[in-house]
């Protein structure tokens, strides 16, 4: 999966935003998106926040958890704890990338929250290999990780799928006469 | 992260070997030490170092891998294999020691691959083989990991030197993770660029072919 996919998975979040158009209710295949009035918030998907920002239509709401002392206290949390903590947000990593991008002048001390979902993004990595490679070394069968986000998944899914086929060639070997000659199509 | 207009067969598992795959040709081609169990008269050309006509009886030679797995037979009448030096007692005790130190890639560049194949030729040792194999590949995982996903942007020759094929292949899949995540971060995942396809073509454009 490319972390693109991912990204744009993470365009379905619904964001607060405070239009400065009027419109009514749109009825669209996915939902309802409910009437637009100057200066009164509404819930958007973010797609189309992003797309009413460039087109200066809107100002974006920062969401709740994009608070800089809360992610601090995550952050530190994160870093006390050797299992996954609840993240931020499902996609917290795409939304910051996105919203900080396109939206930072509506989002106070934007830098900083980038400083800091970037070291709560780098200690979950962290834990992420430590516990894959527990996973391998100790060669179990099924392991359980909770609170991890899809973009997490991703950058390590390809190889940790490739290390795990290699570890079962490798270990059938162990097992000798349980494989016979078989012919494969292509 | 590109896409792959071509996806190469992979090898095979275990002591099976896929029959189109390109890393499985390659890894056939290496030699292991035989002892010849019966005579094979004319083929004397095969052995460099004596100039007989025939291969007699108890001769020690070298055979690429598929043509001694083509020709050993249980019941050994034709040839027995010895287990190359890499995979014997000695090495075995360096590698159960310490995985990280050692240079797989100068042990011939198909230490499990071959491994495995070797695996068919029913030595005694088959056991402590496997195991050794299977306990190096733990051993030396989480360097591989550790290298290839904060290795971007740089020269990695150096960090690549000691892999054998295998673990290159991991290596790649790492860095290609790693490459594809950065690249998003920085924006470039939405710009357009052209395909390496057509790069590599260098189809005549339009305005080349007008006068």
């Amino acid at each position: 999966m490319d972390p693109s996919e991912v990204e744009f998975l993470a365009e379905k979040e619904t964001v607060k935003i405070i239009p400065n158009f009027s419109l009514d209710k749109i009825y669209l295949i996915g939902g309802d998106l409910g009437p637009f009035n100057p200066g009164l918030p509404v819930e958007v998907p973010v797609w189309l926040a992003l797309n009413l920002k460039q087109r200066q239509k809107c100002r974006i709401v920062p969401p709740e958890w994009m608070d800089v002392e809360k992610l601090e206290e995550m952050r530190d949390l994160e870093r006390r704890e050797d299992t996954f903590t609840p993240a931020p947000c499902p996609y917290y990593m795409e939304l910051t990338k996105l919203l900080l991008n396109y939206a930072s002048d509506n989002i106070p001390k934007a830098d900083e929250i980038r400083t800091l979902v970037k070291d709560i993004w780098d200690t979950r990595i962290a834990k992420l290999r430590l516990s894959a490679d527990s996973f391998i070394s100790q060669m179990e069968a099924h392991a359980k990780l909770d609170n991890l986000t899809l973009m997490e998944i991703n950058t390590i899914r390809s190889f940790l799928l490739d290390s795990l086929n290699c570890m079962f060639k490798l270990r059938s070997n162990l097992q000798p006469g349980s494989s016979k000659a078989q012919f494969t199509d292509y | 992260m590109d896409t792959q207009s071509y996806l190469s067969v992979q090898p095979g598992v275990g002591m099976e070997e896929n029959f189109l795959s390109l890393d499985d040709i390659l890894l056939s081609h290496e030699k292991l030490p035989i002892r010849t169990e019966c005579t094979f008269p004319r083929l004397g050309f095969l052995e460099k170092s004596s100039d007989s006509q025939d291969i007699t009886e108890g001769t020690k030679m070298e055979l690429p891998v598929w043509l001694s797995k083509g020709l050993y037979e249980k019941k050994r009448r034709v040839l027995s294999v010895e287990t190359p030096k890499v995979y014997r007692e000695g090495w075995r005790t360096v590698f159960n020691a310490d995985p990280n130190v050692v240079n797989l890639h100068k042990m011939g560049p198909y230490y499990y691959g071959l491994g495995s194949q070797m695996l068919h030729f029913d030595s005694p040792e088959n056991p402590e083989i496997a195991q050794t194999l299977l306990q190096t590949f733990i051993g030396r995982f989480r360097r591989i990991m550790d290298s290839s996903q904060n290795a971007y942007n740089e020269d990695t020759s150096v960090l690549v030197e000691h892999l054998d094929c295998l673990e290159k292949t991991l290596f790649r899949s790492g860095q290609s993770g790693l490459n594809g995540f950065q690249s998003w971060e920085k924006g470039q995942a939405s710009q357009l660029t052209a395909s390496s396809l057509v790069l590599n073509y260098r189809k005549r454009k339009m305005t080349d072919a007008q006068p």
